[in-house]
């Protein structure tokens, strides 16, 4: 069960709340197969959110999409959406794990939650990334992301629908690379590259 | 917010384990970083001073392993879940004329009260016995109580209905001191009791046991295990149901079960 794990796998982690999901839309469409690490979205949902993501953006890029579950092995050339009402961790033996913890900011899934546990699974973390959204998730996780050493990056809380979410990134620890409006997309597609 | 690095985990299970002999070592590790994590957060230590505080015959390491283990209910939670058992199962059950239910890792007893007030509805409760176990006497002692929060009784009066209730969910609670209590009627066919699915083994056969979203956090070899007790525990034909999201993918039993609903992980031994 163990050979699951890939040592030369990488991930990529995004998250966001309201505001992101077209953010979200925009980075798939980016996103050809195949892709040599595993992305991994976390985008608050209800509880009782019914959409699945993978099926919403099947238009959007030839990569393989899933809602991972529990224990699945993570695997580069995915893209994997956290589900709603369950935590996504990421575990050092590279599957996920689900967590049915109480909500972060009242939001279950945490991005949090998914991004702390990737920074402390040993797996090299590509690129972190947070856009939109009017809560204070994500900026625990995003710092630890950066103080490993690891790249991480915020939406410009100017250019964010919905500014909270990037501010109290920036404020938990200034040295996060903003993503501007300016060659937005062009900057991402840079980095998934 | 306190973050736990793995080999600190490690140090920390083998402490508890030292002092109290329990042993964590077949819990899933990312959801016992978050949750030890988070209770330094809550009593704002560091792992130094836990470690410090846990003492051999101090108490204690006993509320720690209650934190880290504690599980969060809810009355009918998945309504559509309830739903489906309630077309799907009961029709079956009824057949039946005793019939025994387990609800595994029960915490403080919601599923088991809705469970209750669901054969109540279908005629069958007096033919029937809940079986209510978890692994802390803690919340087992609330369980027997039948207490809950009177602010929850709106959101669980809504997954009643729209779990298909036939009634309202106040005729099966009354209200004291700002407290619901669950009327004693229903409570009379519930038996709570001290189980540890990791260490404890068969102690009836069932024709259904619930156990939702309890095994997400074992290892993927415990988890086999308990998957294992739960299976010699069921009647041929009985029904077997996890969480929502939880399958039994990786549990070695995929051949035994037949799939009654995929989304909601209704499962029916078959062999």
């Amino acid at each position: 069960m163990n050979s699951a794990k890939d040592e030369s796998l990488s991930l990529v982690l995004i998250g966001g709340s309201s505001g992101s999901f077209v953010i979200f839309e925009d980075i798939i469409k980016l996103l050809r197969n195949p892709v040599s690490f595993a992305v991994i979205f976390v985008l608050h949902r209800g509880k009782h959110s019914s959409s699945v993501l993978p099926d919403l953006f099947k238009t959007k890029t030839d990569v393989h999409m899933s809602e991972p579950h529990h224990l699945d092995p993570i695997t580069a050339n995915s893209i994997y959406f956290a589900l709603p009402d369950y935590h996504l961790l990421v575990g050092k033996d590279h599957r996920f794990y689900y967590d049915h913890t109480e909500p972060d900011f009242f939001s279950r899934p945490s991005i949090d939650a998914t991004f702390i546990s990737a920074a402390l699974s040993g797996i090299p973390v590509k690129a972190a990334m947070l856009f939109s959204g009017s809560s204070q998730d994500g900026a625990e996780g995003l710092k630890l992301l950066a103080e490993k050493g690891f790249p991480t990056y915020v939406q410009d809380p100017e250019s964010a629908e919905f500014p909270r979410m990037p501010e109290e990134a920036l404020l938990k620890y200034r040295q996060h690379n903003l993503l501007g409006e300016d060659k937005f997309y062009k900057t991402i597609s840079d980095l998934l590259s | 917010m306190v973050v736990l690095e793995y080999n600190q985990l490690e140090e920390l299970i083998i402490r508890i384990r030292d002092i109290s002999g329990f042993d964590f070592s077949g819990y899933a590790r990312p959801s016992l970083l978050r949750r030890a994590g988070r209770y330094l957060a809550k009593y704002d230590m560091d792992l130094g001073e836990l470690l410090d505080h846990i003492e051999p015959g101090g108490s204690l390491v006993y509320e720690l392993i209650q934190e880290l283990t504690v599980n969060y209910s809810e009355m009918f939670r998945d309504p559509e879940y309830f739903k489906k058992v309630r077309t799907e199962v009961f029709g079956y059950l009824e057949s039946y004329p005793a019939l025994r239910f387990w609800v595994a890792g029960c915490a403080s007893g919601e599923e088991a009260f809705s469970m209750a007030i669901m054969l109540k509805e279908a005629g069958l409760l007096s033919r029937s016995l809940i079986y209510a176990t978890d692994l802390s006497n803690k919340v087992l002692t609330s369980a027997r109580e039948g207490v809950f929060t009177l602010g929850n009784t709106r959101t669980f009066s809504e997954s009643y209905m729209q779990a298909g209730g036939k009634h309202s969910l106040s005729d099966y609670y009354h209200v004291a001191y700002n407290q619901a209590i669950i009327s004693p009627e229903l409570r009379k066919n519930i038996v709570f009791s001290l189980h540890d699915l990791t260490g404890d083994g068969v102690f009836n056969e069932f024709q259904f046991i619930s156990c939702r979203n309890v095994m997400i956090y074992f290892t993927l070899e415990l988890r086999q295990q308990v998957f294992r007790l739960l299976y010699d525990s069921l009647s041929m034909l009985g029904f077997l149901c996890l969480g929502k999201r939880e399958t039994l993918r990786y549990s070695g039993l995929e051949a035994h079960f037949k799939v009654i609903d995929s989304t909601l992980n209704i499962y029916q031994k078959i062999k």
